[in-house]
């Protein structure tokens, strides 16, 4: 049963604040601003992991259908900015999904300024799931992008000059994120057929725009739009197959994804088994001894940890080890957070000398995009000393000071995975890191992001079924169609632009006329 | 309507060699450097906008020549043509008096992508693009040669920027001044011609090189980036040498369609209209481009050429193996020449001969002018700004060739609005910019100056993303109004014109919504077609227009005494009926870009110390590209959504503390008058 959340966080603070409205509609690739503007988003507000509480949050102009369909609200919509406690159930199904708390802030008064609603739910994943996929049968409804509710309320001049200050820094650490996200999906069973279709449409748009532009002229062959018919007729079929059968959907990795990275011999993997309690990784003397990803699941003060032991990173010519430390590198670019360990030991005696040592070694270590200057980094690394039980006391207490005191480093831990010593605070510091990024829906929350791939999905192939209808009548309309349907795909994948269908029409036919 | 006489071009010749003398101590607003598609445009337009504006070209007679294809329009190019003359610009009613063979390309395809196109006599173009020239108040036109263009002295303050003054002539002790220079010089520009081995300075046959003069001042002097392109053009071909039992008959459409808003008809008869030929190349044409290789050094430059354009030698060696069409064109009504499209060539002229007879239908064909290859300097294009006028040289304006394109809709579309532009400045109005969801010019302008080029740029239909909505079909509802309201470079009568145009599809439009009938009835008054709707929906006149299958003139004789008065306008009520449902789902992203594209960017912006978290490398290319508006920062690659929120920032805090400025000012003036007020109290 909830409690009374009677006001909710949520509720907008800024009404009255009158900062004028903004007449700019900020972009991203990628993302559907713009013509997506009529359109209803839906997303999980509150975390992921454990917690008592989740929060779904729409805005736009179905918000008060929504509402009204999946908490039975047939006549009237409930007071502005009050808590009710209602059934919440599929509009679609009828089935009962929760019992929970909703809200109805009316435009303009509420967050984004758009019509909004907010249902407080039960916090486990299955609630959440059926309630994310109602709503996504609402009609006009779809799952949020990366900070699109900041960005509708930055349109409708909610936030002030400096709040948009910081919202270039929000979208950067959400588009981090979502590229993040991105890699890890990109590179499993899934992406591949992502991958797979957006070439198949790729071509698909290059050989009916060729068709457009060049087949007066040129000896463009007449079999060119039946190879495309045939094309997007066994896309349209993979889609429905995909789409129909859910379970086949590869299962996202869930959870905040921690990796530990460094120099051969660090302790990385002595310190994955301290965490684990377990020899879940094997540990010996000799450099080069993990080769492959050793992964592994934790709970780290409730909220769910995908562990990765990575092999130490060190120029080899050894063939299985440089795989290894590609993957480590790979494995570090999708990372959460990422915990570089460095022995103590090599480390120089002047703790200023090594500050300076660890700032160079950070950075052999961390992803090449990271390199600028970037405030979020250190958001996203722990630097662990390990090793400390031999260094002596006082040293250890200089290099302490030291590291403090210059700025643009991560959090420092000074621990060995032998003795035990600063372990204890490594977790609290571990912990505090992890709970900051569950508060983030965005790290790992595979329902979010199977909910919004199938949006994009369905999009994808609505459009192609406009290729069939116009495809006889009037070519351009067709075009459109895959147009569309790459879009839409693109949203998953990344966009496609123009110059690379022309690309592709150059390399498939001899145009010259 | 087409009922103009061109005066006899002698005395046309004569009116305009004007001395040199005389022009040099005149004081102009607009010189225009060269007189091809992009020039004379240009000229044309500055001096509509009201611009006292001068052209300048090497020689009188090649004013509005035809340096390669005899021919106008296409798929996407078409579209340029129909914006240019809905802008009141020349080459649409030229192409209408000098078409010898009309047809509309890809007519099966949606009329989205129609392209209108004509096969033109040569002489007839040049003529009509002369008469008008000379028929058009305040527009002066001068033989000579450019020798040096004349900036004034950088400003200490602002190092790197400067003013054109004026031109300075090959012969012509004066330098003549003027506060906005265009240059076209299209392939001039450094150019050189090819042809097997040997190279000689020029950028067409039988015309001077270009002087130096003005390839340094812009290299050199202003500092401009500049990279190196290659075309060609093939060889002419005696017409009564060729077999044309051998080839494939091309026939126009028995009705001409002309390219203006402003005619109805097209100066040739439809009975009088030439056919093209089609052939095909031979394994043999491949044989003869491999063995020639070695004595052909155009084809070995590393210079970039058309990936669409592509001379014999790269179809040939690209694509092995296959055979490549050729189109035999007419060059006019009385020429006795043929232009073999497809057949761009840089051999040696023996070569050449030996390689056109591999083709059937020319077994015996004779050459009148042998094929070449020319490479020539362009201006790296993201140096201009949205209205082609240089960055860091206020007043000085390229279109054409120099700006890396290829196509003479592509020149005469920029020469245009380059006219305009410059026109505008000298006048002291505000330039003015087209956007890339309105119209092909804007789409063909913001890849220019946004993107760069790295070949020749063309222009295809698949570039503009908002296709459907800029039809050739309503290009002047798209531009004529605005280019006489905001623009003015459109006559009263086009406008008045348009006007009439858009009133009556309005009105049209505005009874076919009115007229809604239940789907049964329609039936009935429709019988012949199927309408799906199974239940008894109400349909507007405006839907059931949207079938396949029913044309405006079936609604208009089941209701004739409301709609048989919009007969004329029977094809654009159907089309727009079809589009206007997939235009309203693109107007959105439309607006979005519209409004991206209003907030302008600060042209002397210091992106490397802008205090704000953003990369070094974002920084880069904003400082190396400096985009004019938020809406082309976007579209450029490597700029994260956050940079844009940054920028977006600061042009609106800018624009706040311009506000509060302002307001200051208004209060610090009222306060002084309440003073003034209070002082002059007894």
């Amino acid at each position: 049963m909830l409690h009374s959340h009677v006001t909710s966080t949520l509720a907008d603070s800024r009404i009255s604040r009158g900062t004028p409205p903004c007449r700019f509609l900020s972009t991203c690739d990628g993302l559907p601003v713009g013509l997506a503007d009529a359109e209803t988003i839906f997303a999980l507000s509150s975390g992921h992991g454990r917690c008592g509480v989740a929060v779904v949050r729409a805005s736009g102009p179905a918000s008060a259908t929504a509402l009204r369909c999946m908490a039975g609200l047939s006549r009237s919509l409930p007071p502005p900015r009050t808590a009710l406690l209602r059934s919440i159930t599929d509009s679609q199904s009828k089935e009962v999904l929760d019992r929970g708390l909703v809200f109805w802030f009316p435009a303009p008064h509420s967050f984004t300024g758009e019509d909004s609603v907010e249902f407080h739910i039960h916090g486990g994943p299955a609630v959440i799931t059926a309630v994310l996929q109602a709503l996504g049968s609402v009609p006009g409804m779809r799952p949020a992008e990366a900070g699109e509710f900041t960005r509708r309320a930055f349109q409708a001049g909610k936030l002030d000059l400096t709040e948009v200050e910081g919202l270039g820094d929000l979208i950067h650490a959400e588009t981090e994120a979502q590229r993040r996200q991105a890699l890890r999906q990109m590179s499993g069973e899934l992406g591949h057929l992502y991958q797979d279709w957006t070439h198949k449409l790729k071509r698909c748009l290059a050989h009916v725009e060729a068709f457009i532009d060049f087949s007066e002229d040129e000896l463009i062959e007449d079999g060119v739009l039946n190879q495309v018919d045939r094309w997007v007729c066994d896309l349209q079929a993979e889609m429905e197959q995909h789409l129909k059968d859910e379970r086949r959907g590869e299962r996202l990795r869930s959870g905040v994804q921690v990796v530990i990275a460094g120099a051969t011999n660090a302790g990385k993997s002595s310190l994955l088994n301290t965490l684990c309690q377990r020899p879940a990784a094997i540990v010996s003397p000799i450099a080069g001894t993990t080769r492959d990803i050793v992964e592994t699941a934790l709970d780290i003060g409730g909220f769910p940890v995908l562990l990765s032991d990575t092999a130490g990173l060190r120029e080899s010519q050894d063939l299985v080890e440089r795989e290894g430390v590609r993957r480590a590198r790979e494995r570090v670019e999708q990372a959460d957070l990422t915990l570089v360990v460095v022995d103590c030991a090599h480390l120089p005696s002047d703790a200023q000398q090594a500050a300076a040592f660890l700032q160079e070694h950070l950075r052999s270590v961390l992803p090449t995009q990271e390199q600028p200057e970037t405030v979020f980094a250190a958001d996203r690394f722990l630097l662990l000393l390990n090793k400390t039980d031999l260094l002596p006391e006082e040293q250890r207490q200089k290099l302490d000071r030291e590291l403090r005191r210059v700025s643009g480093f991560p959090p420092v831990c000074l621990i060995s995975c032998h003795t035990n010593e600063g372990l204890q605070d490594f977790l609290t510091v571990l912990h505090s890191s992890v709970k900051t990024l569950c508060g983030d829906p965005l790290s790992g929350a595979p329902t979010l992001t199977q909910a919004r791939h199938r949006a994009h999905l369905q999009q994808c192939f609505a459009a192609l079924a406009q290729y069939q209808r116009y495809r006889d009548i009037d070519l351009a309309l067709a075009a459109e169609g895959v147009r569309l349907a790459l879009t839409s795909l693109g949203r998953i994948t990344g966009r496609v632009g123009a110059e690379e269908i022309l690309d592709i029409i150059f390399k498939d036919f001899c145009i010259g006329k | 309507m087409l009922t103009k006489k061109l005066p006899p071009l002698n005395s046309f010749l004569s009116l305009v060699s004007r001395r040199a003398s005389h022009v040099t101590r005149q004081q102009y607003d607009v010189i225009v450097v060269g007189g091809g598609h992009a020039g004379t445009e240009a000229a044309a337009a500055a001096a509509r906008v009201g611009a006292k504006t001068l052209l300048v070209s090497q020689k009188i007679q090649t004013i509005g020549a035809l340096s390669c294809n005899p021919s106008l329009g296409g798929v996407g190019k078409g579209q340029l043509v129909r914006e240019v003359d809905a802008l009141d610009g020349l080459c649409g009613r030229a192409g209408d008096w000098a078409g010898i063979h009309f047809s509309i390309l890809n007519r099966s395809k949606g009329p989205a992508v129609w392209g209108p196109r004509a096969q033109l006599d040569r002489q007839r173009y040049r003529e009509f693009i002369q008469s008008e020239l000379l028929s058009t108040p305040r527009l002066t036109v001068l033989e000579g040669s450019v020798e040096e263009l004349l900036v004034s002295e950088t400003n200490p303050e602002q190092p790197g920027h400067h003013r054109v003054t004026g031109i300075l002539l090959a012969n012509g002790s004066h330098p003549v001044s003027a506060s906005s220079v265009i240059l076209t010089t299209g392939t001039f520009l450094s150019g050189s011609l090819f042809i097997g081995q040997s190279t000689s300075p020029g950028g067409r046959i039988g015309d001077a090189p270009s002087s130096s003069g003005l390839s340094h001042t812009l290299k050199e002097r202003l500092g401009l980036r500049v990279g190196r392109l290659r075309t060609g053009t093939p060889p002419r071909i005696l017409r009564d040498s060729v077999d044309f039992s051998l080839a494939v008959v091309q026939p126009p459409d028995g009705h001409p369609t002309p390219f203006s808003f402003l005619n109805t008809r097209t100066h040739c008869k439809p009975e009088e209209q030439l056919p093209c030929h089609l052939t095909y190349t031979t394994p043999g044409v491949e044989r003869v481009v491999k063995d020639s290789l070695h004595l052909n050094c155009h084809i070995q430059e590393d210079a970039k050429g058309p990936r669409y354009c592509p001379s014999i030698e790269s179809r040939v060696l690209r694509f092995p193996g296959r055979r490549h069409q050729v189109w035999l064109e007419p060059e006019g009504l009385t020429s006795d020449l043929l232009y073999p499209q497809g057949l761009s060539m840089t051999m040696p002229p023996d070569v050449q001969l030996s390689l056109i007879r591999q083709i059937p239908a020319l077994h015996r064909a004779k050459i009148h002018t042998h094929g070449y290859g020319v490479q020539y300097d362009f201006v790296c294009p993201t140096q201009l700004s949205p209205a082609l006028q240089v960055k860091n040289t206020q007043g000085l304006f390229l279109a054409g060739q120099i700006n890396g394109t290829t196509g003479y809709e592509e020149a005469a579309a920029q020469g245009l609005w380059a006219g305009v532009n410059a026109a505008r400045c000298a006048l002291s109005m505000p330039t003015v910019s087209l956007s890339r969801t309105e119209s092909y010019i804007g789409v063909l302008i913001d890849d220019l100056v946004s993107r760069g080029v790295t070949e020749p740029y063309r222009m295809f239909t698949s570039r503009a993303e908002f296709r459907t909505a800029l039809r050739p079909d309503n290009a002047d509802m798209r531009l004529t109004l605005k280019g006489f309201e905001e623009v003015g470079c459109v006559s009263t009568l086009r406008y008045q014109e348009a006007v009439r145009v858009r009133d009556s599809l309005q009105d049209a439009q505005a009874t076919l919504q009115a007229l809604s009938l239940s789907s049964n009835s329609w039936k009935k008054q429709l019988p012949d077609i199927q309408i799906s709707e199974v239940k008894n929906t109400v349909m507007t006149g405006m839907e059931v227009l949207q079938y396949n299958n029913v044309s405006f003139e079936m609604l208009a004789s089941a209701f004739p005494e409301s709609l048989s008065r919009h007969m004329e306008f029977s094809q654009r009520l159907k089309i727009e009926a079809v589009y206007r449902p997939h235009c309203n789902l693109q107007k959105k992203e439309i607006e979005r870009i519209q409004k991206e594209e209003n907030l302008l960017l600060p042209h002397d912006m210091d992106y490397l110390s802008l205090p704000v978290s953003m990369s070094q490398e974002v920084r880069e290319i904003l400082d190396r590209v400096r985009p004019s508006t938020l809406g082309a920062a976007t579209r450029l690659q490597g700029i994260t959504p956050a940079a844009i929120v940054h920028l977006l920032n600061y042009v609106r805090s800018a624009e706040l503390r311009e506000r509060r400025k302002h307001r200051k000012q208004q209060k610090e003036e009222r306060e002084e008058e309440l003073c003034a007020a209070k002082a002059s109290l007894p």
